[in-house]
């Protein structure tokens, strides 16, 4: 097995060198989703945080003891364990913004993000190291959703966090709120982003 | 196969450890989540019957003032709730739940209207599934603010005691603004809420002048 790189290489290779998003291409699912709001956005982000954090961890805990032919059960275990205890929570402490999310928080087990850190890193390195990648990517993950909702919010809506910010004249596009408007925001940031930084085996064109 | 017993008793254990974990966290917050279920539930009667609360009330207010001025009636098997002015005796609505299918899932909602049955007070929503930000805006005070002082009167034929239809073009005070860009939302809530209202208004209405 490789050396482990330092744990700040680990968390930077998940914000932004390796972003799950721009260069992973995961959890688009819900960035379609939810990036039409900034509030909804932010309350996504904490739930993802919490949850790759700690199923990597977990996951990282047990890998020693984890046969190798259940593994993916297991981790499908842990890691709806873990959602279903932020949607509860959220549904205690933040009844208004549970409101708002419906049934997103319970689909955050979807994200592709949580159990391919599982798979690729968690299983065959020490919990400290995974749970410093679980917090790189999640954190990478909210970047990107947290950027495309500041276009989409007020392009769509005229707000941001609720308040207005485009003057009363300006035309709400209506796409912006929709699906279509996050995957064109969303496609054109990949785009520019292989453009300038082309990763290995990619050539400008 | 020794190894595969191993895998079957530690998917057991470690399954039993967090089925027990979340019902712990499930049981902490059960009061929690229905207490809150219920205080929603009368600040929304409480709100489409035009009882004025505060924005920022305490969850206690909310249940005493529930207490003094709404009250539980049963009428044909279906609860109805009868608001209160003040004084405590002179009717100001009655509200009842309405709902049906939605676009993604159920949509369950209360309908407050005046008490002798000819305009709506106020009309909001409890429960949906609907897309947040496109369908999911029928919770916004726009949308439920054009209902007020909608005229009531039983269906006849093929009419609708209101239209949803594209913004800005309604003229008549029955045709109200629908969301731009959740049009399946928008004619769910039509369908089911003319339906709702014809349904008090033919079916329980005389039920309730009875009674009084």
């Amino acid at each position: 097995m490789p050396t482990l790189p330092p744990k700040k290489e680990i968390f930077l290779t998940g914000l932004w060198k390796d972003n799950p998003v721009l260069r992973q291409i995961l959890g688009i699912c819900s960035t379609l989703a939810v990036t039409n709001l900034m509030v909804n956005t932010l309350v996504m982000d904490v739930g993802l945080i919490f949850t790759v954090c700690m199923s990597s961890l977990t996951v990282s805990l047990l890998r020693r003891y984890t046969p190798m032919r259940i593994r993916m059960m297991v981790q499908t275990l842990i890691i709806a364990s873990y959602v279903i205890i932020v949607d509860i929570m959220i549904r205690a402490y933040l009844p208004d913004i549970s409101e708002a999310l419906g049934p997103y928080v319970a689909l955050i087990i979807t994200n592709c993000i949580i159990m391919g850190r599982c798979e690729a890193f968690a299983r065959h390195n020490p919990p400290v190291a995974s749970f410093i990648d679980g917090l790189g990517m999640s954190l990478g993950y909210s970047l990107v959703l947290i950027a495309i909702a500041f276009i989409r919010e007020p392009l769509g809506f005229g707000s941001l966090l609720g308040f207005r910010v485009m003057p009363e004249s300006f035309v709400q596009w209506t796409v912006m709120i929709m699906a279509p408007g996050a995957f064109f925001t969303l496609g054109i940031m990949v785009w520019i982003l292989k453009y300038f930084r082309p990763q290995k085996g990619e050539e400008k064109g | 196969m020794k190894k595969r017993v191993l895998s079957v008793v530690y998917m057991f254990l470690i399954t039993l450890f967090f089925a027990s974990l979340v019902s712990t966290v499930k049981l902490l917050s059960e009061r929690k989540i229905e207490f809150n279920q219920a205080i929603k539930l009368q600040r929304i009667i409480l709100q489409v019957l035009n009882i004025p609360t505060e924005e920022r009330m305490a969850k206690e207010d909310f249940s005493r003032i529930f207490k003094n001025r709404v009250k539980e009636i049963d009428v044909e098997g279906r609860t109805l709730y009868v608001g209160y002015e003040e004084d405590g005796r002179t009717i100001q609505g009655y509200a009842f739940p309405v709902g049906g299918p939605g676009f993604w899932g159920p949509i369950q909602g209360m309908v407050g209207i005046t008490p002798d049955a000819t305009k709506v007070l106020g009309i909001a929503f409890i429960k949906h599934s609907e897309t947040p930000g496109l369908g999911g805006r029928i919770t916004e005070t726009w949308f439920l603010d054009q209902f007020k002082d909608l005229p009531l009167y039983p269906i006849e034929g093929n009419q609708n005691i209101f239209y949803l239809g594209p913004a800005g073009t309604g003229k008549a005070a029955n045709e109200l603004d629908a969301i731009t860009g959740a049009t399946n939302t928008s004619s769910a809530v039509e369908a089911f809420l003319n339906q709702d209202l014809d349904y008090f208004l033919k079916e329980l209405w005389g039920s309730i002048e009875e009674t009084k």
